[in-house]
């Protein structure tokens, strides 16, 4: 009430400037700031309940906004390093948004992070993870531990918790300190070491391969090979994942891309060469 | 049934610990219920060449069933030095909420400028294409309602369109449409530029058959394809129509092209 | 966030509470808190060859209740625009106070600043300048949840003197076309006007009467079908010499035959 009062109540010739208190504009700041922790809000009592109300496509697929969803991504240690493996779709309600994602987010030369969840969430923070990365450097003149990279993350989406964002990473480096170190991250706060994780929409499809082949003494090839075919599982029986896939090897000289490559082609080889997926077809001429 | 359903009780993940977090949604009476958002119809397509981007959006402005004006702008010129835009270098488009579109064009705008005054030189696409995800980041908890679309010339001189969600996730690709005819033009679109599922006929049978190679196109095709996809939209999407606004990027400049829609 | 493959990465009831769509909702009987309540209908204006004319009825209800039926709708700024407010009158009053501060500021100024008075002219603001001020005014209340309840039409010259007339709405919504109008006048009176200038082409080529004619025609096309209409209008036409206001016209040569006619919707024997 005393706002309301104050508002209507100043002399005239004030109301005129409308706009003293706007929240919007630092013109100043905008051209040297990179991702800020400064948000802008609704104004109202409970923000993020009335930002599901706007985003959540899954309560209510007719939401106005938005938001590319859904995911299949995986990362696992072996002897050789870290294999870290995403298809490439992202979605909105039941639209493909995209085929084409790059779904591993390259913070620095040595770090992987991988996005599941909002796009925007992973991109941002992950962006942001890397500028946090950088400064360590510059302090400590040595590199950032994997462990030390994946805290900072964890430690800032916990301040954001409850407030609606959504995010499922995994931080993966190869340091002389930890060897090859993976850490998954969500925006519930969680943050855990270890060996293998999927992450996203298909990652029970992911972990049904990758278990029943996942030993820490494989190959290089074999593993590279494990990650993709485990992808290729959840593209092929999770419809929120699909496109390209998406294979990186993390060793301690730093990551190194082994290609981004469309699904179609390398589930029909999977099939024809290997007799594979034998549950579908591959006859088109007669009637099964 | 049960499985899927939402209810924690029932069959969700629950807490192990006692303390769950606050629940967000309040019980009874809550001060507003003002809908700040609406949407304002019409649909964007940019398309990137060899040495050029061409940006397009159709002119109708509608609200609900009733079409407020037929021609309304939602692909602008930004970055130049004057509000007339004479020697801007990239073209943002915007379809959703056509007063978050122009707010968030204004704030590009005055960024570019701002880059400008500070580097003595244009903003790169490449660095506009990144802060303007930021911008859109920066509003994540009341975002715009804007499915904005950027394009350029990269520094070695070709077509650039960056993508957007309405929250700042983002990429950079060789076509995109968005807005309320998104999904009418957006298959027409991976065909016709991806050249998706298209095939080199006789090429062989079944699996053997070869996917048609991929090529550049010319700025004519591309003008072409552009009409088409419109004209399309325009046939089978009641919120397209009226006029078919185009931007021209190559390295002579920005050339605005209008072309006339059906304009029922 | 919800780790369930079916919903992953969405939010999770026992966290977010309960999926509450009426944050969306558009209207309706519980939209008590911030919603219009005495409130003025339909605005139409139709640009002209050297100029635009603007109509809105002097009637402001409260609810279904005719309640005060000498409500002027047409404002003007400087002798140069007109302002034409559709929906809540008083947020009508907060902007029109608004803008004639702006309007007394500026006349002041440029009697203590005899060099801009000459080099800018008499005039330092024009119809688009305000038509921005507003447009931003009107955003940054929705901004904050507590909007202005109007949609404004503004009409006058542009900055290279060519006539000017836009809209601006309760959410920042702006847009222009050679005849607009709100509420009502959108279904009723727009179709009419589109008939006669539906391009800008169309527009320059229409006269001063032409267009006066046209505008009082759906004035009653208006008072026919919009049961929240009134009789009597004001009426505005603004051209380069200035500013013609009338704000007590009454609508002539209406004729109820149409009535006769009239049977109700679907089928009927009798």
């Amino acid at each position: 009430m005393d706002t309301l009062v104050a508002r209507y109540s100043r002399p005239a010739y004030q109301q005129e400037n409308q706009f003293d208190d706007i929240e919007e504009y630092d013109y100043a700041a905008d051209s040297v700031s990179g991702p800020s922790l400064k948000f802008a809000m609704p104004p109202v009592a409970h923000p993020s309940s009335w930002l599901r109300a706007a985003t959540d496509d899954r309560s209510n697929p007719h939401c106005p906004i938005k938001i590319a969803h859904g995911t299949t991504t995986l990362a696992f240690r072996f002897q050789g390093g870290i294999i870290v493996a995403t298809d490439s779709r992202a979605t909105a309600g039941n639209w493909i948004a995209s085929q084409t994602v790059k779904k591993v987010i390259e913070i620095n030369s040595d770090l992987l992070g991988t996005m599941a969840g909002g796009a925007a969430d992973c991109q941002y923070w992950l962006a942001w993870l890397g500028m946090q990365c950088r400064l360590h450097e510059l302090r400590h003149k040595r590199r950032i531990s994997v462990a030390a990279a994946s805290k900072i993350l964890a430690n800032l989406v916990y301040q954001y918790k409850g407030m609606g964002l959504s995010m499922g990473t995994m931080c993966a480096g190869v340091t002389k300190e930890e060897g090859p170190a993976l850490y998954y991250i969500d925006s519930d706060g969680t943050r855990l070491a270890g060996n293998l994780f999927c992450v996203g929409s298909g990652q029970t499809f992911a972990y049904g391969v990758l278990d029943a082949e996942y030993r820490y003494d494989l190959t290089v090839e074999e593993a590279l090979e494990l990650g993709s075919r485990s992808i290729l599982a959840a593209t092929h029986r999770d419809a929120y994942s699909g496109g390209f896939i998406n294979l990186y090897h993390v060793k301690e000289s730093g990551w190194e891309k082994h290609g981004f490559t469309d699904t179609n082609p390398v589930f029909w080889k999977t099939k024809l060469e290997k007799a594979e997926f034998s549950n579908v077809t591959s006859d088109f001429s007669e009637e099964v | 049934m049960s499985m899927f359903s939402q209810n924690p009780l029932m069959n969700g993940p629950n807490y192990s610990f006692s303390e769950t977090p606050r629940v967000g949604a309040p019980e009874g009476a809550r001060e507003h219920r003002f809908d700040p958002y609406t949407d304002n119809g019409g649909s964007t397509l940019a398309i990137a060449g060899a040495d050029f981007t061409i940006m397009a959006g159709d002119t109708r402005l509608t609200s609900g069933y009733s079409i407020n004006s037929r021609f309304h702008r939602k692909v602008f010129k930004i970055g130049g030095t004057t509000t007339d835009q004479h020697d801007a270098h990239l073209v943002l488009s915007v379809v959703g909420f056509a007063a978050d579109g122009e707010a968030l064009m204004e704030r590009v705008d005055a960024m570019c400028k701002m880059y400008r005054y500070r580097h003595g030189r244009p903003i790169s696409v490449k660095a506009c294409a990144q802060r303007l995800s930021t911008i859109l980041y920066n509003k994540r908890f009341f975002p715009y309602y804007a499915y904005a679309i950027l394009g350029g010339l990269d520094e070695e001189g070709k077509g650039a369109v960056y993508s957007y969600d309405p929250v700042g996730s983002y990429e950079r690709e060789q076509c995109r449409a968005g807005g309320a005819a998104a999904s009418l033009i957006m298959p027409f679109l991976d065909n016709q530029v991806n050249f998706k599922n298209q095939f080199i006929p006789g090429s062989g049978e079944g699996h053997a058959l070869q996917e048609r190679e991929r090529r550049p196109l010319t700025r004519q095709e591309v003008e072409v394809l552009v009409k088409d996809a419109f004209d399309g939209a325009v046939e089978r999407h009641i919120e397209v129509g009226d006029g078919l606004q185009m931007m021209v990027i190559t390295n002579k400049g920005i050339e605005e092209i209008i072309l006339p829609l059906k304009r029922d | 966030m919800d780790h369930r493959p079916q919903a992953w990465g969405r939010p999770r009831d026992d966290v977010y509470g309960a999926y509450d769509g009426s944050y969306l909702n558009h209207g309706g009987p519980k939209n008590a808190t911030q919603s219009p309540v005495v409130t003025g209908t339909s605005v139409i204006a139709l640009k002209f060859k050297d100029g635009v004319v603007m109509a809105a009825d002097n009637l402001a209800s409260y609810g279904s209740l005719a309640r005060f039926t000498d409500v002027k709708r047409l404002h003007t700024f400087h002798n140069t625009t007109i302002l034409g407010y559709g929906g809540d009158v008083s947020d009508m009053q907060f902007l029109s106070r608004l803008i004639l501060q702006i309007e007394l500021h500026q006349d002041y100024e440029l009697e203590q600043l005899p060099d801009i008075k000459a080099q800018r002219g008499q005039e330092v603001m024009q119809a688009n300048n305000l038509f921005t001020f507003l447009k931003k005014q009107m955003y940054h209340c929705r901004n904050h949840f507590d909007p202005l309840w109007n949609q404004i039409l503004i009409a006058g010259f542009d900055d290279e003197r060519k006539p000017f007339l836009s809209s601006v709405d309760l959410r920042g919504t702006s847009f222009s076309a050679p005849s607009l109008a709100t509420g009502f006048g959108a279904a009723l009176a727009q179709p009419i006007m589109r008939k006669y200038a539906d391009t800008e082409e169309q527009a320059a080529k229409l006269t001063r009467e032409e267009a006066v004619e046209i505008v009082k025609e759906c004035m009653k096309v208006l008072f026919y079908r919009d049961a929240r209409s009134l009789d009597r209008y004001s009426i505005a036409v603004v051209t380069k010499d200035g500013i013609d206001l009338k704000e007590n016209e009454q609508l002539e040569k209406q004729s109820w035959a149409f009535a006769e006619r009239i049977k109700g919707y679907g089928t009927q024997t009798v």
